[in-house]
């Protein structure tokens, strides 16, 4: 992290509490961070649009409030960009699709957009994701691949490619994105951000596209865990625009201090680490080496993760379906032909199995308290390996070849199927490709997820690192001598 | 353990719902819905019990209004 508020690698907070301390203007914040954008996102593909317009519009009221000595709020003159499923005033909302171009355009904004503006933040423009959010890997047959900055050859990972992608590549020091079964949790992953998916009915989904409602969580990715709890902090409370959002006080997550002491760590074995390629399972040991010293550190199984997310896959795969049944009775020719088979198939699902699918998403969730008896956090790896190349179709997990799309996001599909609330953290040394540790903690402990997080940070453990711009013959070199992991887990 | 969905299948349920899946769509369909089948048979060795209903999504109504 660096002081200059004009770096692409300076913190929300360096830049907010450069705007209250006059060191720097709005106007200047965004400018810079729109001419970067036009630098940069050639070369990754993040963006769908940019809102040059109303992001200067936004400083300029910000200067104007200083200048008048309003109080500023705290993400005052941070940019930030959201996954073009959110409602943006004035555009449509695209949700990945080629059929949504065709709605009229938002007429105001999602709820959390403008929470985040309430608290200062400045919207730089919309990201790109995969179609209707059905994906894990960033591509998308009508906006291209999302490209991933540490290696454009790789995959960005998604859904919330563009957010991860933009983040990491320090074009949004801040980002919003949803997750239904790993769409924050796998970019981060492979972007090597950090990433809050809260608990399920946390933060509002009001004025976003959604994708399945019983999953459909929505939450910031950062390049720091402060950031990240800031700008969740801005994102909290109830929304009648949304029948899942709670009513739970709002709970602060600025102040959690690194404090891990006394908690007890439950390592995730049997399925999750079947499933975790080399670098997967080194990262979480990693992780579980440095919390060893202030935490009881035990092995833990949850058996209930393989049918829980066989439970996620169906009531996605159905539910989805049926939301989009007239697009696809009308217009099937018009989606990504890698999300339209996936569809079509959800709707032909018997009813039977989405209904035993929601008891055992239940009774997933049943275990899992019962497990959050011995341990306060669970960790796992995010994703099974790093960033696959770009086009790849096959992820080899467990001795076994499987589709890479619909599988690339199976680590995280568990926790999201049950609701529970996971921070990412990214553990990868500078110039190499990054993986991502999830931080699980029970419903609504948000805050022993991010003190976790924190800690880690601190250490040095979990850093989301900017990616180093290499030659072709470097990068040749390094995947000569596998140094740099295909689409393998196993 | 690979599933193949009959194609009598996929004729019958899309009609039932509208569709019209074209044979260039149809490997793609056998193969998701194949996949489908596979996930199914994961919650079938499920042991659940029968008051184990809580199904979602949970229908609620809105609080009292006092409009009037």
């Amino acid at each position: 992290m660096t002081d200059d508020p004009l770096s692409p690698w300076a913190s929300a907070t360096v830049i907010a509490n450069a705007l209250r301390t006059g060191g720097v203007s709005a106007v200047e914040v965004a400018e810079a961070a729109l001419n970067r954008v036009q630098a940069v996102n050639p070369r990754i593909n993040a963006y769908t649009e940019v809102t040059t317009a109303r992001a200067l519009r936004e400083a300029r009221s910000l200067d104007a409030a200083r200048t008048a000595g309003r109080p500023l709020g705290p993400l005052a003159g941070v940019p930030f960009a959201v996954k073009n499923l959110f409602d943006i005033v004035g555009l449509p909302t695209r949700a990945g699709s080629r059929i949504n171009r065709d709605r009229a355009p938002a007429r105001t904004d999602a709820t959390l957009v403008s929470r985040m503006n309430r608290a200062g933040a400045v919207l730089l423009g919309a990201l790109g994701m995969g179609e209707y959010a059905y994906d894990f890997t960033g591509e998308n047959a009508h906006d291209g691949a999302c490209r991933n900055p540490h290696d454009p050859a790789r995959m960005s990972g998604g859904s919330s490619s563009g957010s991860g992608a933009a983040t990491a590549a320090g074009i949004a020091p801040v980002s919003l994105g949803s997750d239904t079964n790993g769409s924050l949790r796998v970019p981060a992953s492979l972007c090597g951000v950090f990433s809050l998916k809260p608990t399920y009915g946390r933060l509002s989904r009001g004025g976003t596209f959604p994708f399945v409602d019983s999953l459909d969580h929505l939450g910031p990715m950062a390049r720091s865990v402060l950031d990240l709890a800031i700008v969740y902090d801005a994102l909290q409370g109830p929304d009648p625009a949304d029948h899942a959002c709670t009513d739970h006080p709002v709970t602060p997550m600025a102040s959690v201090l690194p404090d891990v002491r006394g908690l007890r760590i439950g390592v995730l074995d049997g399925w999750f680490h079947d499933n975790a390629g080399h670098e997967a399972q080194a990262a979480v040991a990693t992780v579980a080496a440095a919390l060893a010293p202030d935490c009881h550190v035990l092995p833990v199984r949850f058996d209930a993760a393989e049918p829980v997310r066989a439970a996620a896959y169906l009531i996605t795969n159905s539910e989805s379906a049926a939301f989009h049944l007239d697009r696809l009775r009308l217009r099937a020719a018009e989606f990504d032909p890698d999300t339209r088979d996936r569809f079509l198939a959800g709707a032909l699902v018997p009813a039977a199995w989405v209904s035993r699918a929601q008891r055992v998403r239940h009774w997933g969730l049943h275990q899992a308290q019962e497990l959050f008896r011995s341990v306060d956090i669970l960790i796992a790896a995010a994703t099974p390996c790093p960033a696959p190349l770009g086009g790849s179709k096959v992820l080899h997990v467990a001795g076994r070849d499987l589709p890479l799309r619909p599988n690339l996001g199976l680590l995280a599909q568990p926790f999201s199927a049950i609701g529970l609330p996971v921070t990412t953290v990214p553990v990868f040394a500078p110039g190499t490709m990054p993986i991502g540790v999830q931080i699980v903690a029970p419903p609504w402990r948000e805050d022993l997820s991010l003190r976790v997080a924190r800690f880690l940070e601190a250490a040095e453990v979990a850093v989301a690192h900017a990616p180093v711009t290499k030659s072709v013959g470097e990068r040749a070199g390094e995947r000569a001598g596998g140094r740099v992991a295909s689409a393998t887990a196993r | 353990m690979n599933f193949v969905p009959e194609d009598t299948y996929i004729d019958a349920a899309s009609g039932m719902v509208g569709l019209t899946i074209p044979e260039t769509w149809r490997p793609g369909v056998r193969r998701f819905l194949g996949i489908a089948a596979e996930m199914a048979a994961v919650l079938e060795a499920v042991p659940l019990e029968d008051g184990e209903l809580a199904l979602a999504p949970v229908y609620r109504l809105p609080g009292v209004t006092h409009d009037r």
